[in-house]
């Protein structure tokens, strides 16, 4: 552990983890699709694309449904090993085997187009549908449990094959005499659990070590009908970065 | 034991009717089974006039009551987790550091003046966090917090160790602490600095130390 | 001489000799240390000259005493390197100790730092003993050979070793369908043979945005 493992070409894993914050992808001729800025390095002959490539468009029209942050993603295609990490968070891949994940949008990093990507129902999330790998980061390993469960909302990182979580409160803080004096003078104070969402049925829950969340990724907006929940990361949610023309960039992604 | 270290940033407590725990305020990463959270009125055990003292001391940790029966994950900002278990001596440690304890623990507030004079009360300004630290005596499991993981450095007899102030987390035993400077270390990050001093331990016990210089 | 003690603290026994180390990342030691400040690196008048000049800040101590001294910085990962007569050409900020034996200097790396902001200049470490770097996360070794040029991102890159050249290019392309780009994006080609070390993390770069 102390002097590190020089790995070359040939010694990188192939789709596995280098160490726990790095994640090794091998492209043979194929594409992954990725969350610009997570690359750190590679080998070979690997071209990077903005999805709004006019090339792109069949591809994009079976595996990319999250329009609207189409500018914060790209298509990376070529023969090589690219490495990828994210702010030295822990990162893990996932296998759908005709099978769908939901997980939190900043969350993603990369993808096989062999599957689709979509908008959650639930704001602030996406789902990934169909047969194939995907990476994905967390602040602090990821860990897998089985429902029932109550989550700290800021701790679920996404859930598989489970119906969409419910919202718990906990009625007997609210409601109680010691709530009430609580709630009137003020002292005590809140424990900050009063509220978690709840997984029954089955199926597997992520969850990551911490409950500080890793930056959003806006997951665009949804069309304002009726019986439509509205969208969380809404424009102007996240901070401009220099050089970004933020939503109007996001508009013209595609 | 009840504390299982899921990973490096996660501990599992087993909860049973009729044992208290105590854990800092929104640490519950997620639950199973019936367990009820309630914000502690009187921080910790000691009644209302504790809870003053320890506002008057600015050691107001904000903790909680984890009650019920069913197991509770623990973890907050993302930081590496300690357990240390007590087999009846007393831990040391800043009170912002736990994450969860055990409700068999003597809890306290020690006056770091009390030990090693007026520069112990010194000490308490230099690291920034208060002239109190708490102290958790007794049999039982503590869950500490600590940015990048802690290392245990013995203190035995004829070995002191030195510390610095931002770096230390926790110590147990027999130990005497002050403060002190090395040869050179006041010259070097200017003499009006919090940081021109170390925290010296001299005794026999351990003492815990971050791979940082950050407080939480 | 160096060891570690889990991945972010870096013990070092000392018997009398001294090591250089990153201003402040002491955190422990037994037995009696003496501290030393050391301004412009260690290199005299002339590197600190340069330094101011080249805006490469690293602020020094040199550490001489008896014991084991520990040194952390800021929950980082550390890597150890063995030097055997070659060159490590490091960036100032993820530079944590050296052997006192080996001298240190600064040298103009090209254009890398160009659009990046950071690293035009780096530090480089010479001679034989040891160095301890730190990463972001734990820090990956490449190797760098005739047949596998390797691309790195600016802001993931941290060290390298060897008989290396770096180009500077300009590598993704981001237009899109109405021809509107979201800013370029660079990497860094190094050719030869060599070993690079880079970061699971970036630091805050203009040019690095795949």
């Amino acid at each position: 552990m102390s002097t590190p493992v020089v790995f070359d070409p040939m010694t990188l894993p192939s789709d596995d983890n280098v160490n726990s914050y790095t994640f090794c992808v091998e492209l043979k001729g194929s594409q992954w699709f990725l969350q610009k800025g997570k690359m750190i390095a590679y080998y070979g002959r690997i071209d990077f694309n903005g999805i709004g490539h006019g090339r792109f468009e069949r591809l994009i029209r079976t595996s990319f449904h999250s329009p609207l942050h189409a500018s914060d993603w790209v298509v990376a295609e070529g023969s090589g090993k690219m490495l990828l990490a994210d702010r030295a968070f822990d990162v893990n891949s996932y296998d759908l085997d005709e099978g769908n994940l939901t997980i939190r949008s900043g969350n993603l990093l990369a993808y096989q187009p062999t599957l689709a990507l979509k908008q959650s129902i639930v704001p602030g999330f996406l789902t990934l549908i169909g047969t194939g790998k995907f990476v994905a980061a967390s602040n602090g390993p990821v860990v897998f449990m089985e429902p029932p469960l109550r989550v700290d909302p800021q701790a679920l990182v996404g859930w598989a094959d489970c119906p969409s979580p419910c919202h718990h409160y906990d009625h007997g803080y609210m409601t109680g005499v010691l709530g009430g004096l609580r709630s009137l003078t003020g002292i005590g104070g809140t424990s900050g659990e009063e509220h978690q969402f709840e997984f029954v049925g089955a199926g597997t829950v992520l969850l990551q070590s911490t409950e500080v969340l890793m930056a959003e990724q806006p997951t665009g907006a949804v069309p304002g009908q009726p019986g439509v929940p509205p969208g969380a990361g809404q424009p102007g949610a996240t901070p401009r970065m220099p050089g970004q023309l933020g939503d109007l960039q996001r508009r013209f992604g595609l | 034991m009840p504390f299982r270290e899921i990973n490096s940033k996660m501990v599992e407590a087993t909860v049973v009717p009729g044992q208290k725990m105590y854990s800092q305020r929104g640490a519950m990463l997620a639950y199973r089974g019936e367990v009820s959270f309630t914000p502690n009125i009187q921080g910790g055990q000691g009644g209302l006039m504790s809870m003053i003292g320890r506002r008057v001391a600015g050691e107001a940790t904000p903790l909680m009551t984890v009650e019920g029966s069913g197991t509770v994950m623990f973890g907050h900002g993302g930081h590496h987790i300690q357990v240390i278990n007590l087999a009846g001596d007393t831990l040391y440690v800043e009170a912002d550091r736990l994450l969860a304890f055990d409700g068999t623990l003597q809890q306290g507030t020690m006056f770091m003046g009390s030990q090693g004079g007026v520069m112990g009360m010194v000490r308490g300004q230099v690291s920034g966090q208060g002239l109190f630290t708490t102290t958790l005596q007794g049999h039982g499991a503590v869950a500490v917090m600590a940015h990048g993981g802690v290392i245990e450095l013995p203190i035995v007899p004829g070995r002191d160790v030195h510390v610095d102030p931002q770096a230390y987390v926790a110590h147990h035993g027999d130990v005497r602490n002050k403060l002190s400077t090395a040869l050179g270390w006041r010259d070097m990050v200017g003499r009006g600095s919090g940081e021109a001093f170390q925290l010296e331990l001299s005794g026999s016990g351990a003492v815990y130390v971050q791979a940082s210089e950050e407080k939480l | 001489m160096f060891r570690l003690q889990g991945s972010r603290t870096l013990a070092v026994d000392l018997a009398g000799d001294a090591v250089k180390a990153k201003n402040g990342s002491m955190v422990a030691y037994d037995g009696r240390m003496t501290f030393k400040k050391m301004t412009g690196g260690g290199d005299g008048l002339r590197g600190m000259v340069t330094r101011r000049l080249t805006g490469e800040q690293m602020s020094v101590m040199e550490v001489t005493g008896q014991g084991t001294c520990y040194f952390a910085d800021r929950a980082s990962e550390i890597s150890l390197v063995s030097l055997h007569g070659d060159k490590l050409h490091v960036e100032a900020s993820n530079l944590l100790c050296t052997d006192s034996g080996l001298r240190t200097g600064t040298t103009f790396t090209g254009l890398r730092g160009g659009a990046s902001g950071n690293g035009l200049f780096t530090t480089t470490v010479e001679g034989t003993g040891q160095v301890a770097i730190m990463s972001d996360g734990s820090a990956v070794a490449l190797r760098v050979s005739a047949q596998y040029p390797l691309f790195v991102d600016p802001g993931a890159y941290i060290a390298h070793q060897g008989n290396l050249q770096q180009h500077f290019q300009s590598g993704v392309n981001f237009r899109t369908l109405i021809g509107e780009g979201s800013g370029e994006s660079f990497q860094i080609r190094f050719e030869g043979e060599g070993v690079v070390y880079v970061q699971p993390s970036e630091r805050n770069t203009i040019g690095g945005d795949v």
